[in-house]
């Protein structure tokens, strides 16, 4: 399996999948240049990997996203829900900070319609 | 007086507190958000007050930069762009302004119009159904952007148009946190 270890910035989060604990974690902000060719290998790792998979635990820590980055988190969602109806243990734990009244909306947002495990964890506060 | 020191008295008049004007990129966008962060969080205010002003202005400085690195003119002439944050009566005010095609200017107008017309509920429906949409790297326009800016901003978006000649206009654009 191809590693995913992406280092932190300013404008990016942290990807990483750790294959002894099964967990893909993105924590950080998220304003790239570009979101589609920032999300792009992750993207295509999940379409390479999720299959061979038995499970997966999805940690999501994000502080801010930008509009495009919403959008192909999104997408990234779609794919992991179409993964877990073919029969994958798909769960996801959504983190947000409890001090952004915000942050909460967003995350229940995001949990609509999902069809798998969603946790919304409030952190911080 | 010297013309900066103007400026700067100008600034300060207006409330102004960070002011970049020229050419910017990614990292200067980057970089300005370090220092908004900074100030905000020495101003002591509410953690999602920080993050919508945050939030708008790389939504704002992210339309901004994109719409003109996808023009195609002259580098020196249309990636210039004047950007500006300031507190006016209790709120904090982002403002910017750049060079439009005046076809352009017509449908950016015409979507804040559209925008502005929304309460929360049809501001939040609306992101919904627009970020949904396949939206294709290279897509011009601000679509998504200037609605989260509306959500964030309870609405109070803002624009004035200056006509600078049969082409272009220069686009202001203001948003009040």
């Amino acid at each position: 399996m191809e590693k995913l270890d992406l280092a932190a910035t300013l404008s990016t989060p942290k990807i990483c999948y750790c294959a002894s604990s099964g967990i893909l974690e993105l924590s950080g902000e998220s304003y790239p240049e570009n979101s589609f060719e920032f999300y792009a290998p992750l993207i295509s790792w999940l379409r390479q990997n999720l299959e061979t998979l038995q499970s997966l635990q999805v940690n999501v820590n994000m502080t801010y996203m930008n509009s495009s980055s919403v959008k192909c988190i999104l997408d990234i969602l779609d794919i992991l829900k179409e993964s877990a109806a073919r029969g994958r243990r798909i769960s996801i734990n959504w983190f947000y900070d409890r001090e952004n009244s915000r942050a909460l909306e967003l995350a229940e947002e995001f949990g609509e319609n999902l069809e798998l495990p969603f946790n919304i964890i409030p952190t911080g506060g | 007086m010297h013309e900066l020191a103007q400026l700067k008295e100008q600034f300060n008049k207006n409330g102004i507190m960070i002011c970049f004007n020229g050419p910017f990129s990614q990292s200067i966008i980057e970089e300005i958000g370090k220092a908004v962060k900074t100030h905000l969080e020495r101003e002591k205010i509410r953690k999602d007050a920080m993050l919508d002003v945050f939030a708008v202005y790389i939504e704002q400085m992210q339309n901004v930069k994109n719409y003109l690195s996808r023009t195609g003119y002259p580098a020196e002439v249309h990636d210039s762009a004047i950007m500006t944050i300031g507190r006016r009566d209790g709120r904090y005010v982002i403002t910017s302004g750049n060079l439009t095609e005046k076809s352009d200017t017509a449908g950016v107008t015409r979507w804040i119009d559209t925008i502005k017309g929304l309460d929360d509920e049809g501001l939040k429906s609306l992101y919904k159904e627009r970020i949904r949409k396949s939206h294709p790297p290279g897509a011009r326009g601000a679509g998504v952007g200037l609605i989260d800016m509306a959500r964030r901003a309870s609405n109070r978006l803002s624009y004035v148009v200056e006509h600078i000649d049969d082409v272009f206009d220069f686009f202001i654009l203001t948003a009040e946190i």
